[in-house]
């Protein structure tokens, strides 16, 4: 069972991954780099279930808490560059 | 299903790093590197690293690409061309010192070898007696804030000092003007960043103190804390401008806060010299566990001071500086 769904999530993580090296737009990039943070949130959260280690949680929590940080700052980036020119 | 898993990972990673060398967009490498850091951490899970796994996530996940967005907008967005002769050179040196490394690896003891050097010194002694003379289950707090106490006050210091050369070649400690970017005219706009940064806020700083104090149960400790907190900081200053920011922390406070820290940790190794024992020995603070206990609380708050700071003072000083034209 969680073989699949951590096989499941790779898969979403490598389609995402070509998306974030390929572009061709910074918009799709920023996507990517967000779904690929979820993903790493539930491959976290998978694998601390599939071993029984419970503490993996509290690494997913912070990804979970901080993630949109990287995600604000890249968009406020995009929108301080287009103010600017 | 985790050796496949583990390979994929890799080749994710090795895919990055080919694909970061050939962008000369900055804002798409930090993207590409902030994907780096994700995919690290999944791997450090996978070889059961929480503690490494869940330091990669607080300053992965918020601050270092905040921080070096913050530095491309005073640099520029464009790598700049190097002719063909220099990147000739770069790409033989790097070749060079690759195969190097590579070459390195081959004598290095397999993947948790029993045998291994590394094994067999001090970690047995660690993992054996811990529990007994910590009286604490997580063996990593009590290796890296006893054990190795000195190791992590180099590294506190090394973030001081980091802060510290930061704020001398950026200079002037009154924040500057805001850029376009942040005006406060923006009140009315954002609604939902806004709505979502107040809910998070609140909960990013319910969820420091927790990693601080749970550290001695499960992966967490003072840096990862600090960590989570200047994050919490850093989102308030994103979402709600520069200046109000600097209203609610000053940089006089956080450098002050800073220096602090490092004092404290140091301050508890003089505590204990003091008390006739050597530098950072808690048995000098009280008998047995107990004063492991003291001693690492004391010098894990030092630590989370430092790093929440630190964090903190960095963003403060790279946004409030006026982008070059």
């Amino acid at each position: 069972m969680f073989a699949a769904v951590a096989v499941a999530l790779f898969v979403t993580f490598a389609l995402a991954l070509i998306r974030a090296i390929s572009g061709p737009t910074v918009f799709d990039r920023v996507l990517s780099l967000n779904v690929i943070g979820t993903k790493t949130i539930l491959l976290i959260a998978v694998l601390g279930f599939a071993t029984d280690r419970y503490d993996f949680i509290d690494i997913a929590l912070v990804y979970a808490v901080l993630n949109l940080i990287g995600t604000i700052a890249v968009l406020r980036y995009l929108v301080g560059d287009k103010e600017r020119s | 299903m985790e050796t496949l898993l583990m390979i994929g990972l890799l080749a994710a990673l090795g895919a990055l790093a080919v694909a970061i060398a050939f962008m000369d967009d900055l804002l798409v490498v930090t993207m590409l590197s902030g994907i780096f850091s994700f995919t690290c951490c999944a791997i450090f899970v996978l070889f059961d690293a929480p503690d490494v796994a869940f330091t990669e996530a607080c300053v992965g996940a918020g601050v270092s690409t905040v921080l070096t967005l913050a530095a491309i907008r005073l640099t520029g967005r464009r790598e700049k061309r190097v002719g063909r002769r220099a990147s000739a050179v770069g790409l033989l040196v790097s070749t060079v010192c690759g195969l190097a490394l590579v070459y390195g690896t081959l004598e290095l003891p397999r993947f948790g070898d029993p045998a291994a050097p590394a094994n067999l010194h001090v970690a047995p002694h660690y993992l054996n007696e811990s529990a007994a003379e910590m009286g604490i289950p997580n063996v990593i707090t009590s290796v890296l804030g006893a054990y190795r106490g000195y190791d992590t006050m180099g590294e506190t210091v090394v973030v001081f000092t980091a802060a510290l050369g930061v704020l001398l070649l950026l200079g002037g400690s009154q924040s500057r003007p805001l850029h376009r970017g942040d005006a406060p005219a923006r009140a009315d706009r954002d609604v939902i960043l806004r709505s979502v940064a107040t809910l998070f806020v609140p909960m990013t700083l319910f969820l420091a103190p927790y990693v601080q104090f749970h550290g001695a149960y499960s992966p967490g400790g003072g840096f990862q804390a600090g960590a989570i907190l200047g994050g919490a900081l850093i989102l308030y200053g994103l979402v709600f401008g520069i200046d109000r920011l600097n209203r609610l922390v000053p940089e006089r406070v956080l450098q002050v806060i800073a220096a602090l820290g490092v004092l404290t940790y140091g301050g508890t190794g003089l505590v204990t010299l003091a008390l006739g024992r050597n530098f950072l020995d808690y048995d000098a603070l009280s008998a047995g566990p107990t004063g492991q206990q003291i001693g690492l609380t004391a010098i894990e708050l030092g630590v989370f001071m430092t790093v929440t700071c630190v964090m903190t003072l960095l963003f403060q000083r790279f946004a409030s500086r006026r982008s070059e034209p």
